[in-house]
């Protein structure tokens, strides 16, 4: 039963928490948990996306799933229903705390997230809200995250939102962060990588003087780009070129394009040979390499695996440290995005 | 002999004067490592193994995107086929053995079905092999397949050596390789006896190094045997009771409800003992007594193991009684239903001497393990299905705890390696009431919930890891070699000996009597 709220910076846990602890003992909470889950939204539309995404992942990792709900103002301070009775996701374990938590303090939500936080998993924060560089709430839960994960793609579909992560980035150097967006690009990572495994191709990789990325949504295009120019020691010396250690220039450009795909193309260019990659749609998505010129090679295709967000977000919750490569692309994107003023 | 890698330093003057590199674009890339660019030759590619475990295998690679994106597949049997028309059958066996949502089909299909081909061959005709040595420049130049081969051996094992031998005669050995790596993966069985099994190896390693040779047992490919690694290695707290101070008996059991099915010619020559306690249950036993290996490197691990099989004697003619028992199933009842006894199956001989049960204790003479016995069983048509290993502990050296009518029984850890995979650990805990009452209580996870997903079929897993050159699965020659000489003996004297008790333990039971009197506490299955 909910207690009458005095003050809009108070949150009784105590029902919750009596709750939980009488579903202990009735046998139905999960016996096994791998994390405490943590999603913020403010957009109740993204949030609903995202409570169904969280629910697909917690069939594979159970866990306790605590709601941020910061779309609705706190009427009803709490309402605690276990996964299993979820119409939407049947195969989802766990148990599923949803707050109210519109107008709180940051305080009052960093102490509520401890308060109900399983004893011996890690907090995986999932942070669905535009805003992320100076939200005081961001800032008073990142301690308590093992690893905080950002949307930046899902909220726009230009780089705004990734300069928040960048901003977060630079605010918080310590806590481990990490962004769907480049998660997401692990199966073009793995295509572009593959151009130049052959003995003959690496000389091409460092003779790359052209880079396009074709996309639909920036914040990809701009961690493709960042992950390449980043594992390559380029840095951005115009608006549109990288320089190398020699002073040798690299044009690139980013074509945003409308497309089923966050990346749409990508095109490498030395003087003598161009690497192609070209997402494909059909039963099932494709990566198309191909590559034509001095440097010949046998048309492949690549399947565009795990991009949903449950299987992305699991990515990251396995490792659960920091990903240096990760980290040295933000890094690198940030650069870029001063270069442009964009 | 080492092996040459395909994705070595380049060794061209590179632009700028940039340092010759490894692709550094790989630095730091998480998520799974795919193996080389490399065919793969099935021989036997018509056979059941091929479409119902290693082309659905290599297929659920290829959309999981942990295929090498320049493959190629070359099946080589007896059966006549096109190239088009192997490509319909592979095709075919794939729309009825991949499940829902993962049948063939799409842009993805296409690159697969293009990469296969076939050459309708005789083992014993060199000129075939000869063709496969072009087809396989073929596929360097025209798939990208950079010079590395792997054959897969998925034919019967009396034509193993014919194969090796023609891989020789035709310089498709590591040795003529000059390209790439060129390996070979071996189904088990690997031998039938000692001497075949030496004999087979002498063949292999007359065309293939060891640091080539993969020798296939699927049980390594299953998630709960990893995880045995895992349970010991990854945690404290199981290490320092690991021995022979704390571990009363260590029980590895491999039990099937099923029968011979379709299997009874070739297992009337095979037997319980050949078939399972071999292989996949020697393996099994050796990851759980084996010392600490230094590395996860595969020889460090493979090093251990041997080494604690090398620690186990052999036991005498005379001790072969008193450390093995052995059955044969009559008719019974499984799953509520009646079933035929062994010698009324298909393909069995009437009077057939062959054991559908088999059970041995070893003692590993070390200090870790001097005294604890290993119990080891294996049968067909038993009470239920269960892989399992089963570590109990001692019992407490002192009670004073519990009231004096309660049984406080000792601590067992349990790995289940199917059906339900995953660990349980049974410990005493206190009734609640006014009274000291203890009973056992049982703490359980399975993979099942704990994951909330089946384990990867262990076949992917095995391809895989020979396509990136990691033998940490595959057992050595030294732990097969060491692993029959520990059999042989038992082999011999039941060989010599007819058992005229069969069939001595009725389908669906719990095995023979005579399991029990090796020893006494056998867990009900």
């Amino acid at each position: 039963m909910a207690t009458a709220l005095t003050s809009p910076n108070a949150f009784d846990l105590a029902p919750v928490i009596a709750e939980l602890r009488a579903r202990r003992h009735a046998r139905e909470s999960i016996d096994v948990a791998t994390m405490t889950l943590v999603l913020f939204f403010e957009d109740a539309t993204l949030g609903d996306g995202a409570r169904e995404r969280v629910h697909r992942l917690t069939a594979k990792h159970p866990a306790r799933v605590v709601v941020l709900d910061a779309s609705h103002a706190a009427k009803r301070p709490h309402a605690l229903t276990a996964c299993a009775a979820h119409d939407a996701c049947p195969a989802a374990r766990g148990e599923w705390i949803e707050l109210g938590v519109k107008g709180l303090d940051a305080d009052v939500l960093r102490s509520s997230v401890a308060a109900l936080a399983l004893a011996e998993a890690p907090i995986v924060l999932l942070w669905v809200a535009a805003g992320a560089g100076d939200d005081a709430r961001l800032s008073a839960l990142l301690p308590l995250a093992r690893t905080t994960v950002f949307g930046s793609s899902a909220l726009a579909a230009d780089a705004s939102q990734l300069r928040e992560v960048l901003a977060v980035a630079r605010a918080h150097p310590e806590a481990p962060i990490c962004d769907v967006a480049y998660l997401r690009l692990h199966p073009w990572q793995e295509a572009i990588a593959q151009f130049f495994d052959r003995k003959d191709a690496v000389d091409e990789l460092f003779a790359l003087r052209h880079v396009e990325i074709a996309c639909s949504t920036e914040p990809e295009a701009y961690y493709l780009l960042g992950w390449l120019a980043s594992r390559l020691e380029w840095t951005p010396c115009s608006e549109r070129e990288f320089c190398n250690r020699f002073g040798t220039t690299i044009a690139f450009a980013i074509a945003r394009k409308k497309g089923a795909h966050p990346i749409g193309h990508v095109e490498l260019r030395s003087a003598a040979t161009t690497f192609r990659a070209t997402a494909a749609d059909g039963d099932a998505p494709t990566i198309a390499l191909a590559v034509s010129g001095a440097l010949r090679h046998p048309a492949r295709m690549r399947p565009i695996v795990d991009t949903g967000i449950a299987a992305l977000v699991e990515r990251a919750i396995v490792t659960l440290q920091h990903d240096r490569v990760f980290v040295d692309s933000l890094a690198m994107a940030g650069a870029i995005l001063e270069s442009r003023k964009g | 002999m080492s092996e040459p890698t395909a994705t070595a330093t380049t060794t061209a003057a590179p632009v700028d004067g940039a340092a010759t590199l490894s692709n550094p674009l790989r630095a730091g890339m998480s998520g799974e490592h795919i193996g080389d660019p490399c065919s793969i030759v099935f021989f036997g590619a018509s056979g059941d193994l091929f479409k119902r475990m290693l082309l659905p295998a290599i297929y659920l690679m290829k959309l999981d995107g942990t295929l090498p994106s320049d493959f190629a597949l070359i099946g080589f049997a007896r059966t006549p086929y096109t190239d088009d028309a192997f490509r319909d059958y592979c095709r075919e066996q794939l729309q009825t053995f991949m499940p829902e949502g993962q049948k063939p089909g799409g842009a993805l299909w296409d690159d697969f079905s293009k990469r296969i081909g076939y050459i309708t061959a005789d083992f014993k005709d060199t000129a075939h092999f000869v063709q496969l040595k072009e087809r396989l420049a073929a596929n360097d130049r025209d798939l990208g397949t950079a010079g590395n081969h792997l054959f897969y051996l998925a034919t019967p094992p009396p034509v193993f050596p014919v194969v090796v031998e023609h891989l020789r005669k035709a310089k498709l050995t590591p040795n003529d390789n000059t390209q790439g790596w060129t390996r070979i993966v071996v189904e088990k069985p690997f031998g039938t006896d000692l001497e075949t099994a030496r004999s087979l190896q002498k063949t292999i390693e007359h065309a293939f190094p060891e640091s080539a040779i993969y020798r296939i047992d699927h049980y390594l490919g299953k998630e709960p045997v990893q995880d045995i690694l895992a349970l010991r290695f990854a945690n404290t707290i199981f290490e320092p009771i690991w021995n022979r101070n704390y571990v009363q008996n260590v029980q590895i059991t491999a039990a099937e409800s099923l029968g011979v099915e379709e299997r009874g010619d070739y297992y009337d020559r095979a037997g319980a003992l050949r078939d399972m306690i071999q292989n996949h249950v020697m393996n099994m036993f050796a990851l759980v007594a084996m010392e600490p290996p230094v590395s996860s490197d595969a020889d460090a691990i493979r090093n251990e193991k041997y080494k604690v099989l090398s620690a186990i004697a052999p036991p005498t003619y005379a001790q072969v009684a008193s450390m093995s028992a052995r059955g044969q199933y009559g008719p019974g009842t499984i799953d509520g239903k009646p079933v035929r006894g062994y010698r009324e199956e298909d393909d069995v001989a009437k009077d057939s001497n062959t054991e559908t049960f088999a059970a041995v204790k070893f003692f590993v003479e070390n200090w870790r393990w001097a005294g604890v016995p290993f119990c080891l069983r294996s049968g067909k048509r038993l009470a239920r299905k269960v892989s399992e290993i089963a570590v109990t502990f001692k019992p407490i050296p002192h009670r004073f705890y519990g009231e004096k009518t309660d049984s406080i029984e000792p601590n067992v850890l349990v790995l289940k390696i199917q059906p339900d995979e995953g660990i349980s650990m049974r410990f005493e805990a206190k009734v609640p009431g006014a009274k000291d009452h203890v009973r056992a209580v049982y703490m359980d996870f399975n993979y099942g919930t704990g994951f909330g997903i089946t384990s990867p079929p262990p076949y992917e897993r095995l391809i895989g890891d020979a396509m990136r050159g990691d033998q940490t699965l595959f057992t050595r020659w030294d732990a097969v070699e060491r692993a029959w000489e520990l059999v042989m003996p038992i082999l011999d004297t039941w060989r010599d000996s007819k058992d005229f008790s069969f069939p001595n333990y009725a389908s669906g039971s719990q095995g023979p009597p005579s399991a029990a009197a090796i020893f006494e506490q056998w867990r009900p299955l």
